[in-house]
């Protein structure tokens, strides 16, 4: 049985997102080739695309940085709120991103720099990337967060993102975020800017 | 009208839905001598050392569905159920061969959905991926078939006739049916769904020294139809009704 | 316009599990039966070992006439109601029970006494809000001869547990006191149920091997079980499987008294001034017929009955048959079997061949046959680990978070896991509640034109509370037996359509409460009997069919004896 219970804490950090409590954590600066906060995502990192998970990059992590968590979420979908699409951690504190397409598959390698690092369960029940897939005409915010750890933490492969937050509480020394939007429109106009 | 519905039937005639040889071959005494010899050479190998794939009829005389529907439709059983490692698999078990089967008996009702569906399935992917779903490499395949399975292609415009995750479940279902349901149906050539999952296989009765050489892994898999038995009425209810069976469907 | 046909003593509706039972003791009294069943004659060349036709496909449940007439559903009056596409019974000379699972439980004692035990034992404010309950007019006492004679009469398999007051621990130690063993030994164990009743002993608990209408070996004319595993919605191809269509209406018919006609779909139950039962009509393709007889026995199913029973209005009878008192359709529920849970094991477990009559049941947290003082919640579950495993339903099974549903993974997963899984069956104790009931449907109809059935229903808090305290005990069972995975299901809201449906028409001395007297004929129509478990006021936490039989056999008994006063001489 999956644990249904969180710690108040961290349903409290999570519910007020990066607006309440974000300065209680050393900010990381989170950048990607193609988005941006407050634009639209491109196709190809969405159902309407080719749905491969988009590249990832950071900086200004903490010094005893040692392991690096990454989530996306959107808090606009999802009974309760947020909806899942991809949690990846295990991410040795030496990486600098995450390179784009990641893989699908549980039993392939995951690349040279980002060694070790596992993919969690998304709310489709898969441990892969999934992009956004919002209502016909409607926006949708979604969080890249970025955690830095003050650990090693050897966690199990398959986590859904709760889980992930219980097993990190208490280690996490920094955060930072990306948060493009994406609205689906007729096909043939869906193409990104 | 009324006095022949009124005819009852006597025990005798009830009785004589089998006959008396019938009977004594499924005795539970008798079964031990049947079950212990595969019924057929080949039966009874190890699944993890698939059989040559030549040797598996790939049965191609379409029924029902245009030649390009059913080159998409085997295209995602082979996603679905993929011939590996470990072992054939839908597309080599005829999984198509049942489906196209059926929506001329059973599924003609979903024959409609079939179409469209699959129209929007290559409009999506060629929207998405660029190209139809036969061209895409495996990859991309899987994370079409992913899309469609979470619903996520639902809202991409391509038109499917309701959620795409329907559609998914619908396609699954009948790779299931074809890959694991009773040969007579049209599918699980060669018996590659059943010993996939390492089922024993039909039989008309199990005895007790049987269902000990089961759990002693020392009891060797029966490949056989159900309907290699004379004993059953092969037409259903409805087949009955509209006349006649040329085949399971 | 309809023919009229010569009279009858009798006019059975239905020839399932009930009506089936009832023809053979009222033939052999000499009494002229005629039995009216909207199916055909089903044989073993039928019931083929084929899962894509069963099961996949429900036949022989597709075209039926019961199909035709899904009842609507819906959890409360002010939820949206769904209809759905199948009707879980099915028409045919015996019935469901072609193809039901074939179980065959007595209730327990405390089932007919649930309100003065639950206030004698707790005091009366364990009764949960709102329901409706009573106790049976009669007590277990009363209906053991029944259950003996149906035991006998039809067959069972099993393994006592008390006869006579001497409790055995090979059978269920909880059973109410019986006169004697059942007819045949238990169905057998495979080497998992025998591993699983090891795990409940460590665990404190009193398993055995549950009992079934199935013959564990020959048993008169028909032959014992041969284990072939297609028994769930399957035939029985040697006719191991106990129904009336193999057992009393053969019998009946070899007196010449009984007329068994097919294809026949009752459409009304006619009454006279005084609210007497004159017949039944019913029609047989675009035939119609009126069937005049002294006595009317309704054994349609729960949902028929209360159906056919609302559509016959008249002068005398305004809001349906025998409902002049509001009853008809009330104090309804059906048993809570859902809140599943499964598990995975690190092992074959061999349940290729085998059927759900046949396995373990724990009966410790069944009834009241544990302290409740402390509990939330009054009555519980039988639990239960059967043998049921088809290819299939196999391949379709969880991957309980090791694998996803398909692919490459998929395949390696249930090459090695598709004989590892177990899924329990544990039915709950059911209350019937005020808000819980059957009436006609304002809006769906049948072909014919008729409104169809409206099941308004849903467990309540007292349901819930058994459904998630079962739900550990079943983890309990599994972790101790070995399991690597359990998984639980949802504990359940609206009822929906059930196999196990109860009430609507129930059996009690206060007609301003009750539909039947004691004795299971309409308090406003004497001549009207009903037979079903729509008489039933409580479910227990057991499969209803032999109950229903053995309540069957009493009221056709009761006709017998009492055949002047009650068919108006």
């Amino acid at each position: 049985m999956k644990s249904r219970s969180v710690p108040i804490l961290v349903a409290a950090m999570l519910v007020g997102a990066n607006i309440v409590h974000a300065q209680e954590y050393h900010p990381i600066i989170v950048e990607s080739p193609g988005m941006q906060t407050g634009q639209t995502m491109p196709r190809d990192y969405t159902p309407d695309g080719r749905n491969i998970s988009p590249p990832l990059e950071w900086r200004n992590l903490p010094e005893d940085t040692r392991q690096i968590a990454v989530v996306c979420e959107d808090h606009g979908a999802g009974n309760p709120p947020p909806w899942v699409h991809w949690v990846v951690y295990n991410i040795p504190g030496t990486a600098t991103g995450l390179p784009e397409n990641l893989p699908i598959y549980a039993n392939a390698p995951m690349p040279a720099e980002i060694a070790g690092a596992v993919q969690g369960e998304n709310g489709w029940g898969r441990s892969i990337y999934r992009g956004p897939a919002p209502p016909l005409g409607q926006l949708h915010n979604y969080n890249f967060f970025v955690y830095a750890l003050d650990a090693e933490l050897d966690l199990p492969p398959g986590l859904t993102q709760q889980e992930l937050m219980e097993r990190i509480e208490g280690h996490v020394i920094g955060r930072g975020a990306i948060v493009p939007f994406y609205r689906r429109g007729p096909m043939d106009t869906a193409s990104a800017p | 009208m009324a006095e022949d519905q009124r005819r009852t039937i006597s025990r005798r005639d009830l009785l004589k839905g089998v006959g008396a040889a019938g009977a004594a071959a499924i005795l539970p005494g008798k079964v031990d001598e049947g079950s212990a010899q595969p019924a057929s050479p080949g039966a009874g190998t190890d699944p993890g050392r698939a059989r040559s794939f030549a040797e598996v009829p790939r049965p191609r005389r379409l029924e029902n569905l245009t030649a390009d529907e059913a080159d998409t439709l085997e295209a995602i059983m082979a996603r679905l159920i993929p011939a590996d490692d470990l072992g054939p698999g839908a597309v080599e078990a005829g999984a198509l061969n049942y489906l196209d089967r059926a929506l001329g008996g059973f599924l003609a009702g979903e024959r409609e959905e079939y179409g469209l569906n699959l129209a929007a399935l290559d409009r999506y992917c060629l929207s998405s991926r660029g190209a139809p779903f036969v061209e895409l490499s495996t990859t991309d395949q899987d994370s079409v078939l992913i899309d469609l399975e979470g619903g996520s292609a639902t809202g991409s415009g391509a038109g499917f006739t309701g959620s795409s995750a329907s559609f998914f479940a619908m396609v699954k279902g009948h790779t299931w049916q074809g890959m694991f349901g009773d040969p007579y149906y049209g599918g699980n050539a060669g018996f590659i769904g059943w010993d996939l999952l390492r089922y024993p296989g039909v039989r008309l009765g199990v005895s007790a020294a049987d269902q000990q050489r089961l759990e002693a892994g020392e009891l060797l898999p029966e490949r056989r139809s159900a309907y290699d038995s004379e004993m059953f009425e092969k037409a259903t209810a409805m087949q009955r009704a509209q006349g006649g069976v040329e085949h399971g469907d | 316009m309809a023919t009229r046909l010569p009279g009858t003593d009798v006019v059975v509706v239905g020839l399932g599990a009930a009506g089936g039972v009832a023809v053979l003791p009222l033939v052999d009294a000499g009494i002229e039966v005629i039995g009216l069943e909207a199916g055909t004659w089903l044989t073993r060349r039928d019931f083929a070992p084929d899962e894509i036709r069963n099961n996949v496909r429900d036949w022989p449940m597709a075209v039926q006439k019961a199909n035709l007439e899904v009842p609507t559903t819906r959890a409360t009056p002010d939820s949206p109601s769904f209809r759905g596409s199948s009707h879980p019974m099915m028409n045919a000379v015996g019935g469901t029970t072609l193809h039901y699972w074939a179980q065959a439980w007595r209730l327990n004692p405390w089932d007919f006494k649930v309100v003065s035990e639950t206030t004698r034992r707790y005091g009366s404010s364990r009764l949960p809000a709102g329901t409706t309950v009573e106790d049976w007019p009669f007590d277990y006492d009363e209906l053991e001869p029944y259950y003996d004679r149906i035991e006998y009469e039809i067959g069972v398999s099993g393994q006592a547990g008390n006869v006579a007051g001497n409790v055995d621990e090979r059978g269920n130690r909880f059973e109410g006191l019986r006169a004697r063993e059942y007819p045949m030994p238990p169905l057998r164990w495979t080497g998992f149920h025998e591993r699983m009743a090891d795990a409940a002993r460590d665990l404190g608990w009193h398993p055995f091997p549950g009992p079934a209408l199935i013959n564990s070996q020959a048993y008169g004319d028909r032959a014992g079980c041969v284990y072939h595993g297609f028994c769930n919605s399957g035939g029985c191809h040697v006719d191991a499987k106990a129904g009336p269509h193999t057992t009393t209406i053969p019998r009946a018919l070899e007196t010449g008294r009984l007329t068994v006609i097919t294809r026949a779909h009752v459409i009304g139950i006619d009454a006279d001034r005084s609210g007497r039962a004159t017949g039944v009509r019913y029609v047989v393709g675009s035939e119609e017929f009126i069937q005049p007889a002294q006595v009317v026995l309704l054994a349609s199913y729960t949902y028929e009955n209360v159906r056919l029973l609302r559509l016959a209005s008249s002068h005398v009878y305004p809001n349906g048959f025998a409902n002049n008192g509001g009853q008809v359709g009330r104090h309804y529920f059906s048993h809570h079997q859902g809140a599943p849970v499964s598990a995975l094991f690190p092992f074959d477990i061999s349940a290729w061949y085998g059927l759900p009559a046949q396995g373990v049941a724990v009966d410790d947290f069944a009834d009241d046959n544990f302290d409740h003082s402390s509990l939330d919640f009054i009555g519980g579950g039988n639990l239960w680990a059967m043998s049921d495993r088809r290819p299939i339903s196999a391949a379709n099974g969880s991957t309980f978070g090791r694998a996803p549903s398909w692919g490459s993974e998929w395949k390696r997963y249930i090459h090695e896991n598709a004989d590892r899984s177990h899924g329990s069956y544990i039915q709950k104790t059911t209350l019937p509640y005020e808000t819980n009931y059957l009436d006609l449907d304002p809006v769906e109809r049948d072909p014919l034109g008729f409104p169809v059935l409206r099941v308004t229903a849903q467990y309540k808090q007292n349901e819930l509370a058994i459904a998630d305290f079962m739900q550990d005990r079943m983890e309990e069972w599994y972790r101790a037996t070995g399991a690597t995975e359990v998984s639980r299901g949802g504990l359940g809201n609206a009822m929906g359509l059930s196999t196990h449906a109860f009430g609507g028409t129930r059996m009690g001395d206060d007609p301003s409460a009750n539909v039947v007297d004691r004795w299971g004929f309409a308090h406003e129509a004497p001549n009207l009997g009903i037979l079903g478990a729509s008489v039933m006021g409580t479910s227990g936490a057991h499969n209803p069919t032999l109950t229903v039989q053995a309540l069957t056999w009493r009221t056709a008994e009761h006709l017998v004896k009492n055949w002047s006063s009650i068919a108006g001489g």
